[in-house]
């Protein structure tokens, strides 16, 4: 099969099912977003969580480790004995799969700020659960949103797999494409996979920087119709 | 033991204090501190003598093992905790401004903590930024990252003070700064303190820090006071070799002749009231062997001149009383005398010279004996340091 018929018949399949492409993609990022939705749900509070029962963190964020190593196509296979086929099944993979990332993350990032910030929100007079969401979550927050984009990026890349177990989405053309030996087909699903990747992958790097401090500090200075003064200063 | 002392501490007030860490660290040992409302004392001693500890036990940040901590009168075990520290400023050596918030938010912890309104919250920032001397239009939406270090620990410094507290804590505040800036800080707090008279409890392990701020110095020492006193008694009368050392022999050794005087005052051998007659005034110095005597008016304290030998003998041959016999020719301000004046004045003529307040009041007499203790005890050993300490005892 020559390069330009490649493409001649990927326009042509495209053309004559872009509705279809259309649904699986839109039922692909329904998947992954309810996976790293979940996901978010789950793995932040208990991120937060073993910050304050550092004894238990090991153990939790081992067996996220083993959910990650473990192959991927492996662990939708065993999830058939548990959960049947289907797109819960799907979503409930994805979730575990996607476990680490946005777990450590949270707990690295929680730790990570600096004891010097907690003892002075103490100090200050701030509760405990003040502190978590005045300081700790915040100053965590870019490092908690970088766990989020590693997990969104993955999951939108396993969701193919889905529907290896009965599930839908992109996978549906890229299993069918492979089955029937159809470049074409395995392209109309590989490539919007990507693109949603890509766009997701896009979307929360912006959300990181929307959540910067210094980004917030201009926002907040233009709102009160003052320009955010950035120019470094003399010292004392 | 000291309820007493309890009712009257208005400002902080430590009772046989011990903090013994969960690891068995004695960091505090039967501490007793008196912190007067007002006051600003420094806490100084070496690495490990539980300055810090001392510290975070008045805002509960730490827990005493024993003893009794009053803050304002409550003690501090009464008062819950998060309450406690909100009205308590406090001011770290990281400084520790939180790098996700502006300077105005910063400075507003604790009054948002406070529930405050948002107009009174972006007011009082900008009446703090500018009693710092920083344009609040400049800096109010700056963020930590676009400070200097001096404005960073300025930032730090009103954040502690914006919701108006009585006391304020501050652990080696400028302990980071660089030379220049930390000394203008310094200068800054003592002006700031002049109008403000807060209680103030200064952690610091800079000696020149500890005399240029405060109005006493407490050294401690494996969780103890070993010493408390004005920045110029610890200077006069360390109490003992390990004070003299952490002194530095140095500084023991730097007297200026712009130095004030107030290091030197003794009491009088005695004083005269204007209603005695010569002769009875004669005879009594001729007993002690004095040359001269101070008049003081016995009701207000008020000195109304010296008495000299001679012209008390005079007087007392022709049977007046003793204020015929009064020179105030010879006299010191304490506000304005230093020791460059003493200096001359004695040896111009060595009688001891009487020093004034503002409203002519005797505070006590400069002896050349009084000098010279203070020149032996800045060049020499302890002992006379000492010795001149227990002689001290009785001054103002
Ligand atoms: N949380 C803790 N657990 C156990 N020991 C502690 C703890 N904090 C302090 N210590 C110990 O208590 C003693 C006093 O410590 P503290 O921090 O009060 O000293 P410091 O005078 O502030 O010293 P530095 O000048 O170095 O800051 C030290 O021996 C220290 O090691
Ligand atoms: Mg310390």
């Amino acid at each position: 099969m020559s390069q330009k018929s490649l493409v001649d018949l990927f326009i042509t399949f495209v053309g004559r099912n872009w509705q279809r492409i259309l649904w699986l993609t839109g039922e692909h990022l329904l998947i992954s977003l309810i996976a790293v939705g979940i996901t978010v749900a789950v793995c932040v509070p208990l991120g937060i969580y073993l910050t304050r029962n550092e004894r238990a963190a090991p153990y939790v964020i081992g067996l996220a480790n083993v959910f990650q190593t473990v192959p991927s196509l492996a662990l939708l296979g065993f999830l058939i004995f548990v959960l049947g086929i289907g797109n819960d099944n799907a979503i409930c993979a994805l979730f575990l799969y996607a476990m680490l990332p946005v777990l450590q993350n949270t707990y690295t990032g929680i730790r990570g700020v600096p004891k010097s910030y907690v003892q002075a929100a103490r100090g200050m007079g701030m509760t405990d659960f003040q502190i978590l969401m005045k300081v700790q979550f915040p100053l965590a927050l870019p490092v908690l949103v970088a766990g989020i984009r590693v997990a969104m990026v993955w999951t939108i890349g396993t969701a193919t797999l889905a529907s290896a177990i009965g599930g839908g989405g992109l996978g549906r053309l890229i299993f069918s494409g492979l089955s029937s030996i159809r470049n074409e087909i395995i392209l109309a699903g590989a490539i919007p996979a990507t693109l949603l990747a890509l766009a997701a992958d896009w979307l929360l790097k912006r959300a990181q920087e929307y959540f910067n401090p210094s980004a917030r500090a201009k926002r907040l200075a233009k709102r009160h119709g003052m320009s955010a003064e950035t120019e470094s200063n003399s010292a004392a | 033991m000291s309820t007493e002392r309890i009712a009257s501490g208005d400002g902080v007030v430590f009772t046989d204090v011990c903090k013994i860490y969960p690891d068995g660290t004695r960091a505090v040992d039967m501490l007793n501190l008196d912190i007067r409302r007002g006051e600003l004392v420094s806490l100084i001693g070496p690495s490990g003598c539980g300055k810090t500890t001392t510290l975070k036990m008045i805002n509960r940040l730490e827990e005493p093992t024993s003893g009794s901590i009053v803050v304002g009168g409550e003690d501090v075990r009464s008062s819950d905790a998060v309450a406690l520290r909100r009205r308590i400023g406090y001011v770290v050596q990281e400084i520790a401004l939180f790098p996700h918030l502006t300077v105005a938010e910063n400075i507003n912890v604790v009054p948002e903590l406070l529930g405050w309104s948002a107009a009174k919250m972006r007011g009082r920032a900008d009446e703090l930024l500018e009693m710092a001397g920083l344009a609040p239009e400049r800096y109010r939406y700056r963020l930590p990252d676009q400070l200097s270090g001096g404005q960073k620990q300025r930032i730090g410094v009103l954040r502690a003070l914006a919701a108006d507290p009585q006391v304020i804590l501050m652990d080696e505040p400028f302990g980071a700064l660089d030379p220049i800036s930390r000394e203008t800080l310094q200068n800054e707090l003592v002006s700031l303190q002049k109008n403000l008279r807060k209680t103030i409890v200064f952690v610091t392990h800079d000696m020149d820090e500890a005399i240029r701020i405060s109005d006493r110095i407490a050294i401690l020492r494996k969780g103890r006071v070993e010493q408390i006193g004005t920045p110029e008694e610890i200077q006069t009368a360390p109490g003992n070799d390990f004070i003299r050392n952490f002194i530095g022999e140095d500084r023991l050794s730097q007297m200026s002749p712009d130095d004030s005087v107030g290091m030197l005052l003794e009491e009088p051998w005695a004083v005269a009231a204007p209603s005695e007659s010569a002769s009875a005034v004669l005879e009594r110095m001729e007993e002690n062997d004095r040359e001269f005597i101070h008049v003081v008016d016995p009701k207000r304290g008020v000195w109304l001149g010296a008495a000299l030998l001679g012209r008390v003998r005079r007087a007392a041959v022709a049977g007046k009383s003793v204020v015929e016999s009064l020179s105030r020719d010879r006299k010191l301000y304490l506000e304005d005398a230093v020791l460059r004046d003493v200096a001359e004045m004695l040896a111009d003529r060595d009688i001891s010279i009487p020093v004034l307040d503002s409203g002519e009041r005797l505070l006590g007499v400069i002896t050349s004996a009084g000098l010279a203790r203070l020149a032996m005890n800045r060049l020499r050993g302890n002992r006379t340091a000492r010795a001149a300490g227990e002689k001290k005892e009785g001054t103002r």
